[in-house]
């Protein structure tokens, strides 16, 4: 299993590393909570961003769209300490099979661009003065069985669960619901006819990249994907306020697991959640997590974001989001709903952007 | 430290729209140029074999995820921030401001853009120019006994007209108007052109009409905004449209992806595409672009910049010289380095500092609007940004009758909020520093209250927005900070400014124009409509922060090298070859955005120094 090599101009590895990788500083600006303070990356801006997940484009058929994303590496090899030969290996190819970096003209980067599939997660080490490295940059490090560790990246539209068991996904999920309008009677029917239309009229790209259709637009899966990577400094709020709900939820209901709970329970959850008052979250330790309020705040901004922003960040499956703006939103001075018949609504998200999501003739994503 | 010194016969630093048209300029001479950018090349698709561009139709690339600031000893530390993939990191490369309680914040306000194109790649492009009366606001103003109180002698002993007028303008206005791309209309503006050389503008947005109708129900007579987009082919920078004119056609730039999005296609006329690219393209110009290098300082021997010290994408320090500096990095940015400049060198700074005026009299705008949910909802992301402008609130009647100062110009802005998620994150924000406070502490909105939320906001609320003179004062100034460094231990920029009283009462005059405008729109011409907000950003939670990013002075220009900075030409006085080209150099800032004016100088200065044999 070779991958596809993408030989991209030097000046674009340059462009998507010097802003965070090239500097003087040695103090830990870059820390707020997410990294240890010895650790190196304490001093990188946006440290998540490596390596590169960038649009593919293979120029067989644009209008189709690519199913895969390039996949940038780089390594900083400072004064040639790690010598000439800087190698990649990964679960994205044959594991034993290295793929060499390339020096970026005289810099100190080096780099090779992969062409992985979407909807992938993979593991990968490099290989510098013939020793496994992980990479110092990437801050995803995930630890298998046998204790070994390796950097981690995902491509877009994944929709591999990478942060949440799936017992806190579930409460999320229930979360999540609450506060997006889809759990209306009418928001419900609309998601089951979308996700139907879907599929009836074979939009299989989308369709295959629509998180489970159990949960509305994939805003728990978003907020994996976000935490995982571009704020991984929140994944432990989670992780301490989903205990803390847990532990609430089992004491309101010592018999029934918080999943499977009546909606009227979320309801009352969210409600005492936005109170900060102490007294109506029995068993929440506020020597963990000070303020529920704020991690409510916190849930707010991911889901919103998860369900109304570009699906390929992991939310707002198939465009479903979207497509309830679309065609949910009413005239003002009638009262009715846009006729699907005679157009996209109030809101024709497609006509800008690329296919196969959209069906924008000249943007290519 | 590489000991090579590489030799041009200009350096640029900044490739915005004060650096873009002297490289233009001077590599079309024959004139070999060093262009030298912090920000990385993000390129459009049609410069990508694969077709792909480095802007994307995101949401979650305008504002990015959430960033906290760690730097100590500000008042904000802790607090959350969320920048875009072209502005700093603040934990980098802050701005600092002084708020009214004196104590420091950072803030991401009065950055435009670092990139190739600087803050014409995001900004929402509209491209007005100043009026006669904006270059002369001294003599107009003396010996006036009509103006409000609060504008005092003062008030008056502040102002400086500038060198040169509408007239000496004019040409370059039409150059830039040509060379960069610009659509509109010119019937009802009050400045007037040798050439008209807007192309045809494109259908407005049904719910500016609102905006149309109250213009026009008070006598505000309109005319299509001026906007960096092109709706035409565009010979000059050889960039083509496609079937743009066909409504059913899925293309063009109408998307409402235009303010705060670099364009993935070609049609926003950032100077990358307009002016630096065909330069780029024909190997036979001597052009050395180099994105992603940062200017350190420069160093002089005598009166002329002997080094510009750079360090390149790697962090090594490098150098090079030229017969000519230009440094355009915007406002902020260009005094920095010159003082940062004259930390390193005796001699520099003993020549910048020749009077007390460098980083001093620096100025944005006066600036806000009014704001409603209107009658009817419209799909507002078919949209370029701004549909219809008015110099109403510019010409002498007015400002006469309500007792200012100066003017400015009013224009409606459709493509805010027209994005779900940019929504949600500007709902009750004033500023970039705001970001989702609102939305996220409205914690009563879940579900069918959501559902009430989106139908209330969503593709309905209509702005209008005014852009207009600041008073001077030397008081408002760009100092370095004492403590805070930024990744290359260099400090940063410390903003210390207030609104004078004037200010805030021009402010809520305007305010109140707009309020009109929509009030009279929303209802076919009666005046009835609710508006819900309207105000002038003195009136925000943090309106010494706020920067409209228009970053204008701090090194004005004048005839009196005892009284301004630059002389006419931009040049430094008691510098041969030192020349600041960014809106650092006005001395007042204009009734309207800047970048325009800012372009057409910078092709100025730039024949300036072909006439002077650069």
């Amino acid at each position: 299993m070779s991958p596809s090599l993408v030989s991209k101009d030097p000046i674009y590895v340059l462009n998507h590393c010097t802003k965070y990788l090239a500097r003087d500083n040695t103090d830990s600006r870059h820390n707020y909570g997410q990294y240890s303070d010895d650790d190196p990356r304490c001093r990188i801006s946006e440290a998540w961003r490596f390596p590169l997940i960038d649009s593919y484009n293979d120029g067989q058929d644009s209008q189709l769209g690519s199913g895969s994303n390039m996949v940038t590496f780089v390594h900083v090899n400072r004064d040639g300490r790690l010598g000439d030969d800087i190698f990649v290996l990964g679960t994205f190819a044959d594991l034993y099979d290295p793929i060499p970096l390339k020096q970026i003209e005289d810099s100190i980067y080096w780099s090779v661009s992969v062409v992985v599939p979407k909807g992938q997660s993979h593991r990968y080490k490099f290989l510098g003065g013939s020793r496994p490295l992980l990479d110092p940059v990437n801050p995803q490090v995930v630890t298998l069985a046998d204790g070994s560790q390796w950097s981690r990246f995902f491509t877009e539209y994944c929709t591999d669960m990478l942060c949440f068991e799936s017992w806190e996904a579930a409460v999320l999920e229930r979360l999540t619901d609450h506060i997006l309008p889809f759990r209306t009677t009418e928001g419900q029917r609309f998601l089951n006819l979308y996700y139907k239309e879907l599929d009836r009229e074979g939009k299989a790209t989308q369709y295959a990249r629509a998180y489970r259709l159990d949960q509305p637009v994939g805003a728990v899966n978003f907020i994996d994907k976000l935490v995982a990577r571009q704020e991984i400094h929140r994944l432990m709020d989670y992780k301490i306020c989903l205990e803390q709900i847990d532990r609430v939820l089992r004491t309101w209901d010592p018999f029934e697991e918080p999943a499977r709970m009546p909606s009227t329970a979320f309801e009352d959850l969210y409600g005492a959640l936005a109170s900060n008052d102490r007294s109506s979250l029995p068993g929440w330790d506020y020597n963990k997590y000070s303020s529920p309020a704020f991690f409510l705040q916190l849930l707010r901004r991911h889901t919103y974001t998860g369900a109304f922003s570009h699906p390929k960040h992991g939310g707002n499956s198939g465009a479903a989001g979207w497509s309830f703006l679309s065609a949910n939103l009413v005239d003002p001075e009638t009262g009715k709903l846009p006729d699907s018949a005679r157009g996209p609504g109030y809101f024709d998200w497609s006509r800008a952007l690329e296919a196969p999501l959209g069906r924008n003739v000249e943007y290519q994503g | 430290m590489s000991g090579t010194v590489e030799e041009f016969d200009a350096i640029v630093i900044g490739s915005g729209a004060g650096g873009a048209p002297i490289a233009h300029t001077l590599v079309r001479a024959g004139k070999s140029v060093l262009m030298i950018e912090k920000g990385p090349l993000f390129r459009p698709q049609a410069d990508d074999p694969m077709r792909l561009s480095d802007y994307k139709r995101d949401e979650l690339i305008s504002d990015g995820p959430e960033k906290k600031l760690t730097i100590s000893g500000l008042a904000n530390s802790g607090a959350s921030f969320y920048t875009s993939h072209v502005e700093p990191d603040l934990n980098d490369e802050p701005h600092i401001y002084r708020n009214s309680d004196r104590a420091d914040y950072a803030t991401i306000e009065g950055y435009t853009c670092q990139c190739v194109g600087g803050g014409t790649q995001h900004y929402g492009g509209v491209s007005l120019r100043f009026s006669e009366l904006d270059f002369q606001l001294s003599t107009f103003n003396k010996g006036r006994n009509d103006l409000q109180k609060d504008f005092t002698a003062a008030t008056q002993s502040e102002l400086r007209d500038w060198p040169i007028s509408y007239v000496d303008l004019e040409p370059y206005y039409s150059q830039a108007e040509k060379l960069v791309g610009i659509n509109g209309t010119r019937e009802n503006q009050i400045k007037t052109a040798s050439v008209d050389n807007y192309q045809k503008p494109l259908p407005p947005n049904p719910i500016s009409e609102y905006a149309r109708v109250g213009m026009v129900s008070l006598d505000m007579k309109p005319y299509r905004t001026p906007q960096a987009v092109i709706t035409e082919d565009h010979a000059p920078s050889g960039r083509k449209v496609g079937n743009i004119n066909d409504v059913n056609w899925d293309g063009g730039p109408k998307t409402a992806f235009v303010n705060r999005y670099g364009d993935p296609l070609d049609y926003k006329s950032n100077t990358w595409v307009s002016l630096l690219r065909p330069l780029v393209k024909d190997a036979r110009l001597p052009f050395s672009l180099r994105p992603n290098c940062v200017v350190t300082h420069l160093e002089c021997e005598l009166g002329k910049i002997s080094r510009v010290h750079y360090r390149d994408s790697s962090g090594r320090q490098k150098m090079a010289s030229a017969r000519v500096v230009v440094v355009a990095c915007s406002a902020i940015e260009s005094i920095r380095l010159l003082m940062l400049s004259a930390e390193q060198s005796s001699e520099f700074d003993r020549r910048i500092n020749q009077n007390d005026l460098l980083g001093k009299y620096f100025l944005t705008h006066c600036f806000g609007g009014a704001s409603a949910v209107m009658p009817r909802r419209f799909d507002k992301s078919l949209t370029v940004d701004s549909d219809w402008a008015t110099d109403f609130c510019g010409t002498v009647d007015f400002i006469r009758s309500k007792r200012l100062w100066a003017g400015g110009t009013i224009y409606n802005n459709t493509s805010d909020q027209a994005l779900p998620v940019a929504l949600a994150r500007t709902h009750g924000a004033t500023d970039l520093d705001t970001l989702w406070h609102a939305f996220n502490n409205e914690t009563s909105v879940v579900g069918d209250k959501f559902l009430d939320f989106l139908n209330g906001q969503f593709n309905r609320r209509l702005s209008v927005s005014f852009m207009a003179n600041q008073i001077p004062q030397k008081t408002n100034r760009i100092e370095l900070h004492p403590t805070v460094r930024d990744k290359w231990g260099r400090r940063v920029a410390y903003i210390i400014k207030q609104w004078h009283p004037h200010d805030k009462y021009l402010m809520d005059t305007m305010a109140d124009k707009c309020r009109e405008i929509l009030a009279f729109g929303g209802d076919g011409g009666k005046g009835h409509f609710d508006v819900e907000g309207s105000g002038g950003v003195y009136q925000s939670e943090n309106s010494l922060a706020r920067i409209a990013n228009h970053i204008l002075g701090g090194a004005r220009f004048g005839n009196d090298a005892s009284d301004s900075v630059l002389d006419r030409n931009c040049r430094a006085w008691h510098f041969d070859n030192l020349y600041v080209t960014d809106g650092a150099f006005m001395p007042t800032s204009g009734s309207g955005n800047p970048t325009l004016t800012i372009q057409a100088n910078a092709f100025r200065v730039a024949d300036v120094m072909l006439r002077n044999n650069v």
